[in-house]
């Protein structure tokens, strides 16, 4: 699409077979370190970042965390291991961010600007961290290491798997977050990974939900907050732009689910590139929605997909009909800009159309409807009563198992290796997407640095690199390389540079 | 039943980057031809599945 930088994060859940008592925030640091082959250095600056500043102009004195995780958080504070050893940040060769954010896996895809890398880049951080599994399941001795792609342990705990947008600055934000609502609580009509069950605070074990669309959905409290552990907000308001603050904003969307199908992925993605698009243009349908919280979890718990929502003018539409003008004022505008604009413009009015009248069309593509259809081969293959909660649990059993990363077990990977699902990227794309940055932005610049003068690179972070050179700590600053002009020119300098002296030189000429 | 899944169509819909050469470099994301999946393989897997395998899933909350 090339028009805007994006990236996806994906905090992954972590099982090991056969082993009580795990401790999820060592496990998940000695998983990390299986991706090097030497000793860890820590070398992330943590000093660039600050999660607490919000955009709308005031900083939090802390981040708010749930029941159970203050609890935990008590039982982390007698760990004698300092925090920059516990989360092992490291930046690799394809420029992605890995590391243990808090107790989960993460991988942090680098800077994209068009889909197709987007998505190469989000599968080869299947492989990477699979790869870590396994070496894991190796060393540790015992117990079986198992990574899911998911967003939900059934029981109330939720993990995330963020997208991120850069934005002009000059947009108010608070004009963001009404422009961007509507779209985003309706999104997951086609992008959600589906769930067996409902979770959060007041639902009844017999709850008569038995499958709905969203993983995240349950999880989401508030319009608009700093917050991502606990009273998840629609919109975060986190204000960390990795980017000079003064002309950009970093749009932070935590509201979506970890996807296994490359098309929702591209999809996702793509329709709110296309949508921020419009909001810049200020030509977004006008639609105010007169209860955004509770619509995003009447809609991924409507199975009917009739998928009622009721607008402040106390008129009803529908999530489809929201989706649908999205849609078209983004191909009034965009189409022919370019072929990824066109290809998400026609995917987006497909699908749309399909979860009108055909949802099994999307069979292969959107997560929600392959992962029910499997299930419902299964039930009935089985005699299973999804009313029954021994048999809802084990349906429970085969949601997790969709998003299992190792291929000899995962439901999803089986799909993909038959051939039954549609696929976005080649291997030899996300095989090379393992060691090689996108080309064409500040990703290119952040993992060839480590790959040509590791030795150098004294610290990092998504902005900056600090370069030992003469003897001297030089830092290439690289908030302005977020546009396509600037990043070439920052990356072929990298290129041309034989020793680190040579492109420090280049930078302070 | 078995013989459900590959009842379905799962005939490709071209657009237009899948259209485009295969070896142009600036086309957008294409899919490759999509076949037919084998049931009776996607059940035996399923049926391995531990029914108490999300009992015993216990996550921490992350962001």
């Amino acid at each position: 699409m090339a028009n805007r930088l994006f990236g996806i994060e994906t905090e992954y859940g972590i099982q090991v077979d056969g082993v009580c008592d795990l401790d999820v925030v060592v496990e998940s640091m000695e998983l990390i370190r299986c991706y090097l082959r030497e000793d860890f250095v820590a070398r992330w600056d943590y000093g660039l970042e600050n999660p607490r500043k919000d955009m709308r102009g005031f900083e939090v004195d802390e981040l708010l965390n749930d029941k159970d995780e203050l609890d935990h958080l008590q039982r982390d504070r007698a760990r004698k291991i300092p925090i920059k050893e516990l989360k092992s940040d490291l930046i690799i060769a394809n420029g992605a961010r890995l590391y243990n954010d808090h107790t989960h896996p993460e991988y942090s895809t680098p800077e994209c600007l068009t889909l197709r890398e987007l998505v190469a880049l989000d599968r080869a951080g299947e492989l990477i961290v699979l790869h870590c599994a396994r070496r894991r399941t190796q060393t540790r001795g015992s117990g079986t290491v198992r990574l899911y792609k998911n967003n939900t342990d059934f029981e109330g705990h939720s993990y995330g798997c963020h997208e991120n947008y850069l934005l002009p600055r000059e947009i108010p934000f608070q004009k963001v977050i009404h422009g961007l609502l509507p779209f985003l609580v309706t999104r997951q009509i086609f992008s959600g990974a589906g769930k067996v069950g409902v979770e959060g605070e007041g639902v009844s074990r017999v709850d008569p939900i038995n499958y709905q669309l969203s993983q995240r959905s349950d999880f989401f409290e508030v319009i608009a907050s700093v917050d991502t552990m606990t009273r998840r907000p629609l919109v975060n308001t986190r204000d960390e732009p990795h980017a000079d603050s003064s002309l950009y904003r970093r749009l932070h969307i935590i509201i979506g689910d970890a996807n296994m199908c490359e098309w929702a992925t591209a999809v996702k993605v793509g329709s709110l590139s296309l949508v921020l698009d419009l909001l810049e243009e200020d030509a977004l349908p006008a639609f105010e929605l007169a209860d955004p919280v509770g619509a995003v979890r009447s809609i991924s718990r409507d199975y009917s997909r009739a998928w009622a929502v009721e607008l402040a003018d106390r008129r009803c539409t529908s999530a489809l009909e929201i989706q649908r003008a999205h849609q078209q004022s983004a191909a009034e505008r965009y189409a022919g800009r370019d072929d990824e604009t066109d290809w998400v413009l026609e995917q987006w009015r497909e699908a749309l159309k399909a979860l009108e009248s055909d949802p099994e069309r999307l069979l292969g593509r959107c997560d929600w409807i392959t992962k029910r259809y499997l299930l419902d081969v299964f039930a009935e293959a089985e005699g299973l009563d999804w009313g029954n909660p021994e048999h809802r649990s084990w349906l429970q059993s085969q949601d997790l198992e969709y998003h299992n990363l190792d291929p000899q077990e995962g439901l999803y990977l089986m799909l993909e290796s038959g051939g039954s699902v549609d696929r976005v990227v080649t291997d030899d794309e996300v095989d090379r997407a393992l060691t090689e940055p996108p080309s064409g932005t500040r990703g290119y610049f952040r993992g060839r640095s480590l790959g040509k003068f590791a030795d150098s690179v004294r610290s990092l972070n998504w902005d900056s690199i600090e370069f030992e050179a003469n003897g001297k700590v030089r830092t290439v600053d690289l908030k302005s390389c977020v546009d396509m002009e600037t990043a070439a020119i920052f990356n072929e300098r990298l290129d041309r540079a034989n020793t680190v002296e040579e492109l420090v030189a280049s930078f302070e000429a | 039943m078995a013989d459900q899944f590959e009842l379905r169509d799962r005939s490709p819909r071209p657009t237009k980057p899948i259209d485009g050469p295969e070896d142009n470099e600036d086309s957008g994301p294409r899919r490759p031809k999509v076949d037919r999946p084998n049931t009776d393989d996607l059940l035996r897997r399923m049926r391995k599945v531990d029914p108490n395998q999300a009992r015993r899933y216990r996550q921490r909350t992350g962001q």
